[in-house]
């Protein structure tokens, strides 16, 4: 019986700890995924002039994951008839994806920014944002990266260990 | 119902204010205008008003629902599709164009580069003027147009101030003509013509990004936002039009490329501003190409209670008139033989 407990909570101290190492290795990957759409954005505003719920459709259809999410749910707001700003719209998409993914508070804050800014203003001013944003993500994704070889590879061991700790001691 | 056409682009407060007005005034409603801060304007059918915001229509400014920054960026949002930024062209003219022909005038900071208007930026003023579509405007005058030995209609100038009906009545024509309605003389006539647009402001045709959201007929090649001078010279090279058509003439530019036109057998429908031909002669463009016959008819237009009234004069009795201007200013063409008179259906 005891030692059943043992393995159990083995397997879960191992686990947490893989997810935890999980989260470090996805934010930087997904950090990657959201530049790459909004560079995509940035295409299509500048060079294309596409407008802008279009652009979002097509930026959502190029990435995948939760990143898509964001930019087709803000389209699917737009296109409703309650009258909401872009901001409102952008808003409620990127706080309500942001839970199924792996960033944090620092990058939600430069995608609501550019939310402010987003299709009000003519394309120089446009481009200006988003190259912004882009460079903000890109410092983010440096960052992440750091944490990922500190971080990842210790989370794996550390729920191991964990668990191996709360076993002795409860033997 | 004239409201319906442009409430999606309201925000929902404004909305619903305006769908509290009484159906007669939703129903003949011309202009609404969005000034931030300001009070709330509409024009009708009676005139203008402003809105309260128990949805009560004053004389008086003070009291009535004034927009707030926050409707007015809504507002622009919804216009501009959420993408000023595609829209440089539409702020350096200074309105757009939405789907349905309604046009938005914009007011705001210009902004400038080397002297020449390069865009707005800060709307603040908004005037969104509902079109009106109306077939069959052109149905009673038209027919008088028509030169039956040729088979098509005569080269045509409309006279008239701003808001009588110029627009949608050679939109009509153009319609008219294009679908081969306007014959009634002969079988020739009622075979429908190639009909070529010059739309410079976008409101024969409005299109929007290219096509037109108005029947202006199948057999009709419209280019949109194009100098009209420049304009009727690409048509009459690319598309072959049977007859041309053009709003606001006036220029030297102008009156050369519908002279190089009738030259080429195309009959010119173009509009002036004018009051009535008088005022269209002390214009030395139009002067000239009256004098040489540019144009068979000229009609005068007046907004009446029942409709747009018509007064057809017959060029051709013009042209003395104007070789004797030469000498004396300020004769009468009231006493001109070719009058006629009509009424259009009610709009």
């Amino acid at each position: 019986m005891k030692l059943l407990g043992a393995v159990l909570i083995l397997i879960a101290g191992t686990m947490i700890g893989f997810q935890q190492a999980a989260r470090y290795a996805d934010r930087p990957r997904q950090l990657r995924q959201l530049a790459h759409a909004l560079q995509r954005l940035e295409t299509e505003i500048g060079y294309g002039h596409t407008p802008l719920p279009e652009a979002l459709e097509r930026t959502a259809n190029a990435s995948a994951g939760p990143v898509a999410s964001i930019f087709r749910e803000t389209a699917e707001w737009l296109w409703k008839p309650e009258g909401h700003s872009f901001q409102e719209c952008w808003e409620r998409a990127v706080k309500a994806n942001w839970i199924d993914t792996s960033m944090k508070g620092n990058e939600q804050s430069v995608m609501l920014r550019l939310g402010s800014t987003l299709g009000i203003s003519d394309k120089e001013d446009q481009m200006k944002h988003l190259r912004m944003a882009l460079t903000q993500l890109k410092a983010e994704e440096d960052a992440a990266r750091d944490e990922q070889g500190k971080y990842e590879k210790m989370w794996k061991s550390l729920g191991a260990l964990l668990a191996v700790l709360i076993i002795i001691l409860m033997l | 119902m004239m409201l319906s056409h442009v409430a999606h682009l309201l925000p929902l407060e404004m909305k619903k204010l305006l769908e509290s007005l009484p159906a007669e005034v939703k129903g003949t409603l011309e202009e609404i205008r969005i000034r931030e801060n300001r009070p709330l304007e509409i024009a009708y059918r009676d005139g203008f008003r402003f809105i309260a915001p128990d949805g009560a229509m004053k004389l008086q400014a003070d009291g009535a629902f004034k927009p707030t920054a926050e409707h007015c960026r809504k507002l622009l949002e919804r216009i501009t599709n959420y993408s000023l930024y595609a829209m440089e062209e539409e702020l350096r003219r200074g309105y757009i164009t939405v789907s349905g022909g309604h046009r938005i005038g914009l007011a705001g900071r210009t902004i400038l580069d080397g002297g020449v208007v390069r865009g707005i930026r800060d709307i603040g003023g908004f005037n969104i003027r509902i079109a009106r579509e109306v077939i069959g405007a052109a149905s009673h005058l038209l027919p008088k147009l028509m030169d039956a030995a040729k088979a098509t209609i005569g080269s045509t100038l409309l006279l008239a101030p701003p808001q009588q009906g110029k627009t949608t009545l050679i939109r009509d024509i153009a319609r008219s003509l294009s679908y081969g309605l306007a014959g009634g003389l002969n079988r020739a006539a009622q075979a429908g013509k190639k009909v070529g647009i010059v739309d410079e402001r976008s409101e024969i045709a409005a299109c929007v990004r290219g096509i037109p959201t108005f029947d202006i007929g199948p057999r009709t090649d419209v280019m949109d936002a194009c100098p009209k001078a420049e304009g009727m010279m690409m048509l009459l090279r690319s598309m072959s039009p049977e007859v041309l058509i053009v709003d606001e003439i006036g220029r030297q530019e102008d009156a050369d490329a519908i002279r190089e036109a009738s030259h080429a057998g195309v009959s010119v429908v173009a509009t002036a501003h004018a009051y009535d031909i008088q005022d269209a002669l002390a214009r030395p463009e139009l002067y000239k190409l009256i004098k040489e016959g540019a144009f068979s008819h000229i009609v005068e237009l007046r907004r009446s209670a029942d409709g747009i009234m018509h007064r057809i004069i017959n060029a051709g009795a013009l042209q003395p008139q104007a070789a004797k201007r030469e000498h004396s200013t300020g004769a009468s063409a009231l006493s001109l033989a070719g009058m006629g008179r009509g009424r259009n259906e009610e709009l």
